[in-house]
């Protein structure tokens, strides 16, 4: 780099930055922040709230009686259920109620795709306790009128979708923000809440696939126009149906809640081996190997999981690789860069070398 | 109702897959004025190996990180991150490269800086290692400062009254609400290693300092190369930086060294600077974001 060996203000920039980085901590302190990984929480209510009797919503509140951490409007909490199984709820109770924390919960029989969460959660018996995440927030409310230029709210609910609009349709009433919304579900004894909703009126308009048909966009959308902010929650094929409806519509804000790490398409088993450590790993049909990795090494650098970000960057060593990504150049591929949250083994082994700090 | 109900609060932090095309982009990408155009270009030129030493920088403390949430916190920064400076690498080649602008000089500028003076370093002892890993977050903690108030100015900017090209322009805003959006995280994580009042001063100021004196810098290396420019001189890239401020289309000096008073404040928080429910209303508007996510 000889164009800039000789620069002044190269020079006097190497001078600062070479004293600067002898000064500061030389560890971390050792309380650095009161707050820790979760909340132990107690179950004090459990309702059903549809008439199905397949959705209930569960009070959660801490054993003592203490504050809860404050949450806003499409909140979640991450559950860690009694057998080790993880799913995040949104919060759909009252954000100024400090005292507890409500979520909802639809009840997906294994025989029909559920995974086990959802029974167990309804199989949770009063004062049961429950370990949580703080309230987290992947799908937040920009209200009209308090930081959005937009001038109406629009949401479009599926199902047990709803829960997270619940808290936000009651923010925009108490605000006298204009909303509307439409409410979808299969059949009209599926829906959730719908006794809460009724005092909303004609604001809420509610259309059932059995009665109805399947929506189409411009039936979620209806009376949307300049100025709207649309929020949608529920299937994805809803969510892509809205966002490619609304593709050309720059004048209209979309927001959904985002989903991370999609499945496993395709997958087949394989032998991971870190050449960093000599160790192997067995990564199963439906597991990224970053998954793997990140179970032993909880802080290997990753963040998108989906075949993007490039942060979980890995360089094979030996093996042949199945390119899953959409970010690396056929350059980087040749030189074995390879990105383990989407990307596999194209046979039974793959070596790879990769920063562990 | 208080401004705590409607303000959508912290915002758990996602990358967000965006492209943009400018090849049909023209250097002077705000038409309405030229100066202001190649100042935010100068931004393009730092940024990408700039965002690349903070991943870097970040992955490096995440393995002493124990607070599940700022974890969490700071994988969501690092992707982030991550795709700004991808985004920016790409519009190095697409738009300034292919409107025959030799970027090396810029670019080797910020490779001495963000590599060779701030990059990783064979230190003896732990402590060492530990005092320069810690001082290299102090000051992504003091950019960060700053990168809220230039992110928060260009969501508001009247850059579409100055004819800005729309591709660059939502570039900019994109990057500029994640900026808003992720802003707790570096101030966090300096708190988090125990950075104290007067490293986090003293980054400030290293940050804003720093960024200035290249900005002027990279902005005239630009200009230089520009033979429409009606004059190439360094004194004029500052007297259009002032006067870009005045016009609005570019961030005024008053508004960036009140975010350093901000930031000197004791009990400042990052909060002070930026409206987060701005930034996410511009995320579910931006083309490039929506066509993303």
């Amino acid at each position: 780099m000889g164009t800039t060996a000789s620069d002044p203000l190269l020079h006097a920039a190497d001078l600062v930055l070479r004293a600067w980085t002898r000064v500061g901590p030389s560890e971390v302190p050792a309380t650095p922040r009161a707050h820790d990984a979760g909340l132990d929480l107690v179950v004090t209510d459990r309702t059903v709230v549809a008439t199905d009797q397949d959705v209930v919503s569960l009070q959660l509140a801490a054993a003592d009686g203490g504050r809860l951490p404050k949450w806003r409007p499409g909140a979640h909490l991450d559950v860690h259920l009694p057998s080790g199984r993880k799913r995040q709820y949104s919060l759909c109770g009252d954000p100024t109620d400090r005292s507890s924390y409500r979520i909802a919960v639809r009840r997906i029989p294994t025989g029909a795709g559920g995974l086990g969460g959802s029974v167990e959660m309804h199989d949770l018996p009063l004062g049961a306790t429950l370990r949580v995440s703080r309230p987290r927030n992947a799908f937040p409310l920009a209200v009209p009128g308090h930081g959005s230029p937009a001038d109406r709210l629009h949401f479009v609910a599926g199902g047990i979708g709803i829960t997270p609009i619940l808290p936000m349709l009651r923010l925009a009433d108490a605000l006298e923000v204009e909303w509307t919304m439409v409410y979808v579900g299969r059949r009209r004894d599926t829906l959730p809440f719908l006794d809460e909703l009724s005092s909303y009126g004609d604001r809420v308009v509610i259309r059932t696939d059995d009665t109805d048909g399947l929506p189409t966009a411009a039936d979620l959308l209806a009376g949307v126009d300049s100025g709207t902010a649309v929020y949608c929650c529920g299937p994805v094929p809803m969510i892509d149906v809205l966002r490619s409806g609304l593709l050309d519509r720059a004048d209209v804000e979309f927001h959904s809640e985002r989903f991370s790490a999609p499945p496993v398409v395709d997958g087949k088993a394989f032998t991971l081996e870190l050449e960093n450590t000599g160790e192997v790993f067995e990564v199963p049909a439906d597991r990224s190997p970053l998954d793997v990795l990140a179970e032993a090494y909880p802080a290997i650098p990753y963040s998108c999981r989906q075949g993007f970000c490039g942060t979980c960057k890995v360089t094979v060593v030996d093996g042949k690789a199945d390119h899953r990504d959409g970010s690396l150049t056929a350059e980087e591929r040749a030189d074995g860069c390879l990105l383990p949250c989407v990307s596999r083994a194209r046979g039974n082994r793959l070596v790879v070398r990769a920063d562990l700090y | 109702m208080p401004r705590t109900l409607t303000d959508p609060g912290v915002v758990a932090l996602h990358a967000r897959n965006v492209a943009f095309d400018v090849s049909r982009t023209p250097l002077q990408w705000i038409r309405g004025d030229a100066f202001a155009s190649h100042i935010i270009s100068a931004i393009n030129f730092m940024l990408p190996e700039g965002e690349r030493w903070f991943c870097e920088t970040f992955n490096e403390a995440l393995p002493l990180i124990e607070d599940a949430d700022l974890r969490e916190a700071v994988r969501g920064f690092i992707g982030q991150e991550a795709m700004h400076a991808q985004a920016h690498d790409e519009v190095l080649g697409d738009l300034f490269r292919a409107q025959g602008i030799d970027t090396t000089p810029m670019v080797a500028i910020a490779e001495r800086i963000f590599q060779q003076m701030l990059g990783p370093r064979n230190l003896p002892t732990a402590a060492a290692r530990h005092k320069h890993l810690v001082a290299r977050l102090a000051l992504i903690g003091g950019i960060e400062n700053l990168t809220a108030l230039l992110g928060d100015w260009v969501l508001t900017a009247p850059l579409e009254e100055y004819d800005a090209d729309p591709a660059v322009l939502d570039l900019f805003r994109w990057h500029g609400a994640e900026e808003v959006e992720h802003r707790m995280v570096a101030h966090d994580v300096a708190e988090y290693f125990g950075v104290g009042y007067f490293q986090r001063a003293g980054a400030l100021g290293i940050a804003y300092a720093g960024f200035l004196l290249l900005l002027g810098r990279v902005a005239h290396d630009l200009v230089k190369q520009d033979p429409d420019m009606p004059d190439h001189s360094y004194a004029r890239v500052w007297f259009e930086l002032v006067r870009g401020g005045r016009r609005g289309t570019l961030p005024t000096l008053r508004s960036i060294g009140w975010s350093a008073a901000l930031g000197l404040h004791p009990r400042f928080t990052p909060e002070w600077i930026g409206n987060t429910a701005q930034a996410v209303a511009y995320l579910a508007k931006s083309p490039a974001a929506r066509a993303a996510s």
